[in-house]
């Protein structure tokens, strides 16, 4: 039940105000669904790998500096630690004993790293905290295309659905022992820095 | 003794009431003795963060606009998170702070901040957007801690009725603070601002517990009078 708390957009930790780079992405209603599948195999598979490893209780801090050195942009950076504060609340709520060190000593609190220690106080296991991890990506875009576009908020649910044996198989990847992935996205990275400094905006990132 | 951290006023209302116009004359009327910084949140730009820093009533990097993924009525009240990360990071920034004013987007009637963000909270309305609103009530109207009646010079442009607004507005609201004012008068703007240093003076002594106004009206059952009730 506890992943199901953590990937729940109801659980109050910040997230509906980001859109997963969709918002500076400006694309048409149709492109979406790649756009979602695209961050799944790169940036969100990073993610994933990187919660996995907190999950599995890699030393947090060594994740922090080699998350932050397979993200270039520092707009990307500064959103995803955003994130990583609002799930550090609740974390500290839920798991103080699990996370208060962290909490501590960490200046970055990029999100995967909350997401993992929280995964594993959680009692859940590191291939099912990277898929969580993928699937909130992949949700962020999804909430986000209706109020950007023309889009059915069916129709972004029946993207989910359709993501979900990538998902599955990015996980097992993401969880899997040896060298963190690094991916390129520099379309991604550049949107997202224009967006940072786009003053009409509706979401953080 | 001081509070460890600054007192968390949240400013709500309907769009165009004159939310950012009263922040920006809180500043005004509270600089020299209080330290301010201000949170806005806007629907669509960070066009009331701008304005706020045009006005040059505090440092720019006293101003932080946050954005709310088109739910503005979410970020004060059901999902604080942003808006806690901005006043923390405001107070880490260019702290310490005595007053962090929290300026909701522009809302309905509804919107009102949650205890975990807001320490105390005002409530906008203006006698441009219709004098019957004050009777229409809601959880703002009926227990901010503040009700401000904003734009009261307009009053006989617009055809508003502002003692019927005052009238309406205190029997929604029993003897809970209002303030029916004009934001040009100086000693109005004084007046917000002396509830503003009581307020202060309660958070500094520890007194001050968040009252909340509720996300919804209270109940009215058969026998015909409104109460609040725990579920």
């Amino acid at each position: 039940m506890l992943s199901l708390l953590l990937a729940d957009g109801r659980t109050p930790t910040g997230g509906f105000a980001h859109s997963g780079g969709l918002e500076a992405a400006a694309l048409a209603p149709h492109d979406v669904a790649a756009f979602l599948r695209a961050r799944l195999q790169t940036v969100a598979l990073l993610d994933a790998a990187v919660a996995a490893r907190a999950c599995r209780g890699d030393d947090p801090l060594a994740l922090d500096a080699a998350w932050a050195a397979r993200t270039p942009a520092p707009a990307v950076r500064d959103a995803v630690r955003r994130q990583g504060r609002g799930l550090l609340r609740l974390a500290l709520r839920l798991w103080p004993d699990a996370v208060e060190s962290y909490a501590a000593a960490s200046a970055a609190t990029p999100r995967p790293v909350v997401l993992g220690l929280a995964g594993r106080a959680a009692g859940i296991d590191p291939v099912a905290v990277a898929e969580l991890s993928l699937y909130d990506d992949a949700a962020a875009v999804a909430a986000a295309a209706p109020k950007l576009g023309a889009v059915d908020a069916l129709e972004a649910a029946a993207w989910l659905a359709d993501a979900a044996p990538l998902i599955a198989a990015l996980a097992d990847r993401a969880a899997r022992p040896g060298a963190l992935p690094a991916p390129a996205t520099p379309l991604l990275d550049l949107r997202a820095q224009a967006h940072h400094d786009n003053s009409r905006r509706l979401f953080v990132s | 003794m001081s509070a460890e951290r600054a007192l968390r006023v949240g400013i709500a209302g309907p769009v165009g009431t004159g939310k950012s116009s009263l922040a920006a004359a809180l500043c005004g009327a509270l600089a020299g003795d209080v330290e301010v910084g201000v949170v806005t949140n806007d629907i669509y730009t960070d066009e009331d963060a701008r304005f706020l820093r045009s006005t040059g009533v505090l440092p720019a990097e006293r101003i932080v606009a946050v954005q709310t993924g088109c739910c503005p009525h979410t970020a004060i009240r059901d999902d604080v998170s942003e808006n806690l990360l901005a006043v923390e990071m405001l107070e880490a920034d260019v702290g310490p702070l005595d007053v962090v004013l929290v300026e909701s987007g522009g809302d309905n009637l509804t919107a009102t901040f949650s205890p975990a963000l807001a320490d105390t909270q005002i409530f906008v309305l203006d006698c441009a957007g219709g004098d019957d609103v004050p009777r229409k009530g809601g959880p703002g109207v009926e227990r901010a801690d503040l009700l401000v009646i904003n734009k009261v010079d307009l009053a006989p442009l617009v055809g508003a009725d502002v003692a019927l607004m005052v009238a309406d507005a205190r029997a929604r609201r029993g003897d809970r603070p209002l303030l029916a004012v004009s934001l040009r008068d100086p000693a109005n703007v004084a007046a917000i601002a002396g509830w503003v240093r009581e307020e202060l003076a309660r958070h500094r002594a520890g007194t001050l517990v968040p009252a909340d106004p509720g996300p919804m009206a209270p109940h009215v059952h058969a026998h015909g009078h409104g109460h609040d009730h725990a579920h």
